[in-house]
């Protein structure tokens, strides 16, 4: 009997034995479909291309659908988007244009009375810094250690490491946006790990000398100007962003770098851009990558109807201002979200204002007030029609749902070049006035289709630039940035609803910067928030 | 030789035996209640383990000694001691345990009984549940229990219910608490495709559910028990009994109590003559109440064919259950088809037990496009449904809000669910060591869903496409687990020692496929989801009971989780529990009090039911589809994302204490229990924002935070009548309680807080906030200022940090969605064939914030619509007169104070000799009180946003016996 129940207690001991090693094994688990781990990821040369992709793919769209897969979670997925969230910082508080809704803080964005809860803020500080993120993760998986190991070819060494050249540019450009939005902000390079610490605050000066050293780094490396694939960053990409670092140098650092901006300037004019005599309009419709406006891009971020989705980019900038008794297919989009309009100010920078000769003068105007009595109200204020789904036929994009638009957005482009060309050299940083008289009348003769609205070197002042700034290339996302620079964003000049009352009134120097957010702040003491909030 | 041997032993043990005037006796034992032959009750020598078992008449017969006590003792029945003096015949009536506390209640691995039981735990059978056409098994127990808050999520077919023990222990993992089916652990996360998971259990299936409360009945559940665990058991046959079949049906009428007050079409035209911007030529000429059109009055019917019957050695039960249950909104329906089989084999002399449970289940939906309640609320009243062509009217904008009915009848999604739950238990008494037990338990709960979406091209919008979605899926869920038990009560030491040590693995396995319309109006097949985590677990357990007076229990859990990565896979939950009965001891003999324990308890369980599988490791995940790519060189590029991860995601745990007196007088006529809890969650799964820059996303599931929650728990049970022909039992059950963040950043930033709870009117808002001091469901908003009239004054609001302007800083922190105490009160009243019983449910001190109203509820509703349409307004327009939407305005946070009579049931036993049938009406939802004046109060998040109205039912049922 005994002999018996020691055995019973053997074959039982080993039983339970024999089961808890088969199960323990079955808790190492990974994906089994097709998420992967790194090493899977960087198994394939697909597999680097489709990580390469990515860092592009997140200035266009918001996560790995359309919408449900955000790469941002605490904001609104569509603004989240990198255009959006950095269009609206740079857009709505300003003269330029005016939003109705009551999504958020959205509001407090029109009225320069923005605290640092405000979420649309935050969303632009999310995905800079995401991008950020994004970028250094590519640079720890691709390091040469890391492709040895691997054993990859020479050859695809070689393309691995173009793709870390253009990922430091699109990290670059990220962290210019947030140093221009929030100046000092966390910062992280792939020499940082991923999870729990809190990374350090940069000063905004020091950010300025890590994008500028940046740049200088990858200047030699990166493919000469337009040699590149479209809507891929090249050796000009490079340039022009250090020429707005420079061109906007004292109020990022205190010291003014213009001479730089012409130097910089001079290498993209001369890299064979042009202006084409087309319609202004061109540059912002759906066969924008083709109907001949692409000729003066520097920079674009491709988008199309169907294979680069977001409500993020220009899906947003044409549904939002459609609005009132707007005709929707003349957008090429199934309906509009009635929201962005622009304010007087802005109407009466066109002489003639809605009837301008000037072409850039895109308002509609029926049923619309120019004034604003009503934020909430679509009719207050003129709608903007400059950015539509269509081609210059008029055909609808490629999403036949009308849903979202192929218009690319153009980021850097050469009459930008031109008139910081125009204003460097006005503030001392050399070249000459003829060129730069040249440069803003070649502008203009695209405006007004001729030269009747060519203008004399009296009438080049740094006003006037500001102004043709504004009438060039409002609603691409550069207003805030040249009123600063001007001095006249917070504590100077006044228009609709600024400071939260109709007419407009100024608000305090603190919101040349915007706030870091407070839920930032509250996870990583390292931040200190900037004056003011 | 042998023989000759076993005759020898015979004479010299057994002979001699007889020698001491041993005699027969033989006798009946029958139930009090009834009269009826009791069979299987034990019938034991005192002090020794000679006995025997009436047989299927009651009857039994044994050898006595004069002056022997005989014991009979059946489970539910109080004992009996009679000593033996030469009577030939013992008749004994048993009379039932008017307590019950020698009710056996399951604890996890094992039972207890109710007056051994020392954790908080709490036993609601059959005869307890709420009555009416019940389709989710969860609502039986709503009401019944001190802690448990059952709020059923809306009054759609087949509707399932939030389930909250003793408030919430957890921010972002799960919060339902574990489920337990005769054995087999079910997935938190339920089954896809369904509303409700737990609607795989037959309600007229379930024998009772016993709710483990505290962490010292929870621990032996270890990491999925913070949010306490309900173990249902189903019924099975009885044995030695006689066939038995049961008919069952529950023929229901639903009807909507209450619609979201909007304009009616003449208010609505009269916005004219209050704003010149109101556009008369849009509106219509016909007066449509758009929410009277939508909802129907719904029937519904379940059918419960049962056959029984038990032989010496085994036992069936076999149910067929069929229901079919409307939706009050048009197009909504449920339907079960279903086969719920319980076998027992007893063999080895009833040492070896073998169950094997069986459920087939067919569950069916159809699903009402949900979006037609919002519709009908927005929609314009003065539009006929029909336009002049005999379309369905609509308003020609891509934002506009669509027709509800066109919602209803021209959109369709069904889904068909099909699901194998089945556990085999084997229970095997050793035969070398009787008091050695071993249980093993096999079970897999298998679904599989299939389901198919047409809804057609947006009217609206000339370009739109029919969508079409195809979707189906997989979930499998494995649990193997066994454990020895050893018991036996130690006389040296005055002392019942109870063991248990066990080991348990479990598997889920999650796949998902969906086919629908991409971009371009093509057919696209996303990728194939598939999720697979596994759990293995030792426990263990050790309860002693000395003396009948001093109990106590502890339970060990060691679980080890797929979750986590290695350094961080294992979790340990301990957890104890001591009881004093205090009513044994002697100086309390003869006192009114008759059953007195007071028990404390303390243990520490986990939680890691957070969703996402692969937490811990950096994983790259694919676009889902073409639609996000990247241009390049002329080609579409597919990206790869890295997610956010943390890879030193741990368990979260929370430590609970827990102490109470139960209580019973007057003979147990008065009985009832106080418990008092405290919960403390460190560690917290928490979906938090990250510093920026450290991660790959903006928030990740990391281990922050901390929440606490205390409260105490009344249950009083009183047996107010009983009489023979007449009975009233009560039941009061009161819960107050209290819940609070204490921590929510890494950095312990007292300040820090997240916004939680989106409303609708606007994207990317959220009316809640999480911020430590106060409870998770605290909404965050301005403080409206009123007119000396007590009209709120539109844009007004309290300048908190006194900077002369209002903005997002002046927002504060101000009540809550969770209640600070909750009531159930059932009666139970019979006379003769008749019986009344009815239940209140109620809930203090929660309030709602009233979205429906706050989104709605402006002229600008109407006038600054997107496009050329002008939506209805919420009726609390009429009040406020504001212009504009006010979204964050305390206004719209509405107390939400309610008392609910939930149902009320009125039986009759008919006459019949041999047949037993009873026929009972049962109103359920008939009235609620509260000043709450939006759809409902009873809303679990305390976000009233287009919520699908909960129905009041007349059910009629019947139920035959043969």
């Amino acid at each position: 009997m005994l002999r018996l129940k020691s055995i019973k207690t053997i074959f039982m001991s080993l039983t339970i034995i024999a089961f808890m090693q088969s199960c323990e094994s079955r808790l190492d688990l990974v994906p089994e479909d097709n998420r992967l781990t790194a090493e899977a990821a960087f198994a394939t040369e697909e597999g680097y291309e489709q990580a390469f992709a990515k860092l592009y793919a997140g200035l266009a769209v918001t996560g790995q659908n359309t919408t449900g897969q955000p790469d941002i979670v605490s904001d609104d997925e569509g603004a989240s988007g990198y255009i959006r969230s950095i269009w609206k910082c740079q857009e709505l508080p300003t003269d330029e244009a005016i939003i109705g809704w009551n999504d958020g803080g959205i509001r407090a964005l029109n009225t320069q009375t923005w605290t640092a809860g405000n979420d649309f803020t935050r969303a632009a500080y999310n995905r800079t810094i995401f991008q950020v993120t994004l970028v250094n993760e590519f640079l720890r998986q691709t390091t040469p250690e890391k492709l040895d190991a691997r054993g990859e070819t020479d050859e695809f060494k070689a393309v691995v490491n173009g793709y870390r050249v253009e990922a430091r540019f699109l990290r670059a450009l990220a962290y210019y946006h947030a140093m221009d939005l929030f100046g000092n902000v966390p910062f992280v390079t792939e020499d940082d790990p991923v999870g729990s610490f809190l990374p350090p605050q940069i000063m905004r000066s020091d950010l300025f000398d890590f994008i500028e050293s940046e740049l200088l780094a990858i200047e030699s490396e990166i493919p000469a100007p337009r040699s590149n694939a479209y809507g891929r960053a090249d050796r000009a990409a490079v340039w022009m962003l250090l020429a707005k670092l420079y061109m906007n140098a004292e109020v990022y650092t205190g010291t003014a770098r213009y001479s730089d901006v012409i130097t910089y300037a001079n290498q993209i004019i001369g890299s064979g851009y042009t202006i084409p005599q087309i319609p202004y309009q061109y540059s912002f419709l759906a066969d924008n990558d083709r109907n001949g406006a692409e000729e003066e891009v520097i920079f674009t971020v491709p988008f199309d109807g169907l294979n680069i989705q977001s409500y993020a980019g220009t899906t947003f900038l044409v549904h939002a201002p459609v609005g009132g008794t707007m005709s929707p297919s003349e957008f090429g989009i199934n309906g509009g979200w009635g929201g962005l309009r622009t304010t007087p100010t802005f109407v009466e920078q066109f002489p003639g204002e809605e009837n301008s000769a000037d072409q850039r003068a895109l308002f509609f105007t029926s049923g619309q007030s120019k004034e604003i009595e009503d934020i909430g109200s679509f009719t207050n204020g003129y709608a903007v029609t400059k950015w539509k789904n269509v081609d210059v036929n008029g055909n609808q994009g490629n999403d036949p749902s009308g849903e979202h638009a192929d218009i690319d957005f153009p980021m850097f482009r050469l009459a930008d070049v031109y008139l910081m060309y125009a204003e460097a050299h006005l503030r001392g940083g050399g070249g000459d006035m003829s060129t730069a008289l040249g440069f803003v009348n070649e502008i203009r003769e695209r405006a007004y289709g001729d030269s009747s609205g060519n203008i004399s070197a009296s009438d080049l002042t740094l006003d006037f630039i500001l102004d043709e700034r504004s009438r060039e290339l409002y609603w691409e996302g550069h207003r805030r940035t040249d009123l600063i620079r001007y001095g006249r964003f917070s504590t100077q000049g006044t228009w609709a609803w600024k400071g939260g009352v109709p007419q407009g009134t100024t608000t305090s120097a603190f919101r040349d910067l915007m706030p870091l957010p407070a839920n930032d702040l509250g996870v990583n003491t390292n931040l200190q928030q900037n004056p003011g909030y | 030789m042998k023989t000759f041997l076993n005759a020898i032993l015979f004479c010299v043990l057994l002979v001699p035996a007889t020698l001491f005037a041993q005699s027969t006796v033989s006798g009946t034992v029958t139930d009090g209640s009834n009269s009826m032959p009791l069979p299987g009750v034990n019938v034991i020598i005192k002090g020794t383990t000679t006995g025997t078992s009436t047989d299927f008449d009651g009857k039994y017969s044994l050898s006595v000694n004069n002056g022997d006590t005989l014991v009979f003792s059946f489970v539910g029945f109080v004992n009996q001691e009679i000593v033996y003096n030469g009577q030939s015949k013992i008749d004994v009536v048993l009379q039932e345990d008017a307590a019950q506390l020698d009710e056996i209640v399951l604890i996890g691995y094992g039972s207890t009984t109710k007056q051994d039981a020392t954790g908080a735990v709490d036993k609601v059978s059959d005869e307890d549940f709420n009555r009416g056409a019940i389709v989710a098994p969860e609502q039986l127990l709503a009401g019944k229990s001190a802690g448990v808050r059952i709020t059923n999520n809306g009054g759609a077919a087949g509707e399932g219910s939030q389930i909250q023990i003793r408030g919430i222990s957890s921010l972002s993992a799960n919060q339902s608490p574990l489920i337990v089916v005769d054995g087999l652990p079910l997935d938190q996360r339920g089954v896809q495709g369904v509303r409700n998971a737990l609607n795989a259990i037959n309600p007229a299936d379930i024998e009772d559910f016993v709710v483990l409360k505290d962490a010292s009945a929870t621990a032996i559940y270890g990491s999925r028990a913070s949010n306490g665990v309900i173990l249902i058991t189903t019924k099975k046959g009885k044995t030695n009994s006689p066939l038995e079949i049961e008919y069952d049906l529950k023929a229901s009428v639903q009807e909507v109590t209450n619609t979201v007050d909007v304009l009616s079409a003449d208010q609505y035209r009269n916005l004219a003559n209050i704003s010149p911007a109101f556009d008369t030529s849009l509106t219509g000429n016909a007066n449509t109440d758009w929410q009277d059109e939508i909802y129907q009055r719904a029937t519904g019917a379940i059918h419960n064919v049962t056959a029984s019957k038990g032989y010496e050695n085994f036992n069936f039960r076999v149910n067929l259950n069929h229901v079919s249950q409307q939706g009050t909104l048009r197009t909504d329906l449920y339907e079960r088809n279903a086969l719920n089989t319980a076998f027992v084999q007893r063999l080895l002399d009833n040492d070896l037990k073998l169950t094997l449970t069986a459920k087939g289940i067919i569950d069916e939906y159809s699903y009402a496009d949900t979006g037609a309640i919002g519709a009908a609320v927005a929609f314009d009243p003065t539009q006929p449904i029909f336009d002049q062509n005999g379309n369905f009217t609509e308003l020609g904008d891509n934002l506009a809000p669509r027709n509800p009915l066109s919602l209803l009848e021209d959109n369709q999604n069904n889904n068909r669910s099909k699901r194998l739950i089945s556990n085999f238990n084997i229970d095997y008494k050793f035969w070398f060591l009787k008091d050695l037990r071993f249980n093993l338990n096999a079970g897999i709960d298998y679904a599989e869903n299939d389901g198919k979406q047409f809804n057609i091209a947006n009217p609206n919008n000339p370009n739109a496409f029919a969508f079409q979605n195809f979707y189906s899926g997989l979930n499998r869920n494995t649990s193997l687990d066994f454990y020895f038990n050893y018991k036996k009560d130690v006389e040296s030491i005055n002392t019942v020692v109870d063991l248990t040590a066990g080991h348990a693995y479990q598997e889920f396995y999650i796949s998902s496929n969906q086919t629908l319309t991409g971009a371009g109006g093509a057919l696209i097949t996303n990728p194939e989801i598939i999720n697979r985590n596994g759990l293995e677990s030792y426990f263990a357990r050790a309860s002693f009971d000395h003396d009948d007076k001093y109990l106590l229990s502890l339970s060990y859990r060691a679980d080890i989780s797929s979750r986590f990565s290695p350094d961080n896979r294992t979790g340990y939950f301990p957890g104890a529990s001591f009881g004093w009965k205090i009513s044994n001891e002697d100086f309390m003999k003869d006192s009114f009090i008759s059953n007195l324990k007071l028990r404390g308890g303390w243990g520490v369980t986990g939680n890691q039911e957070v969703g996402n599988n692969y937490a811990y490791l950096g994983v790259y995940t694919p676009a889902i589809n073409d639609q996000v790519s990247f241009f390049n060189n002329g080609q579409f590029i597919p990206t790869l994302r890295p997610n956010g991860f943390d890879e030193n995601l741990k368990w979260e745990e929370t430590t609970n204490y827990n102490l109470a007196l139960d209580f019973g007088l007057f003979n147990d006529r008065l009985t009832g229990s106080v418990d008092a809890y405290y919960n403390e969650t460190k560690d917290l799964l928490s979906f938090v924002p990250v510093p920026a820059g450290s991660n790959l996303t903006d928030q990740i599931l990391t281990n922050v935070g901390e929440l606490t929650s205390r409260g105490i728990e009344l249950n009083l049970n009183g047996k107010i009548i009983q009489s023979d022909n007449l009975n009233w039992d009560t039941n009061f059950n009161i819960t107050f309680q209290d819940v609070e963040v204490e921590n929510l950043s890494l950095t312990d930033n007292p300040d820090f807080s997240i916004p939680t709870g989106g409303i609708s009117g606007g994207t990317g808002n959220t009316i809640q906030i999480l911020r430590p001091g106060f409870d998770p469901s605290t909404f965050f908003v301005f403080r409206q200022v009123y007119d000396t009239d007590g009209n709120p004054i539109e844009g007004a609001y309290v300048d908190v940090n006194g900077d002369n302007q209002i903005t997002t800083a002046d927002r504060q922190a101000y009540k809550k969605a969770t209640p600070d105490a909750f009531i159930g009160f059932t009666n139970n009243f019979s006379y003769k064939a008749f019986d009344l019983s009815f239940t209140f449910r109620g809930s203090f001190g929660n309030y709602v914030y009233n979205n429906v109203a706050s989104s709605n509820g402006a002229l600008a509703t109407a006038i600054n619509a997107p496009g050329a349409f002008q939506p209805n307004v919420n009726a609390s327009y009429l009040y406020t007169g504001f212009a504009n939407q006010q979204l964050f305005s305390d206004y719209y946070v509405r107390r939400a104070d309610f008392v609910r009579l939930d149902n009320l049931s009125l039986g009759y036993q008919l006459p019949f000799e041999n047949l037993k049938v009873r026929a009972s009406l049962t109103g359920t939802n008939l009235f609620v009180i509260t000043d709450y004046d939006g759809l409902d109060p009873e809303i679990a998040n305390g976000i009233d946003n287009n919520f699908y109205p909960r129905a009041r039912s007349v059910v009629f049922g019947l139920n035959l016996t043969f």
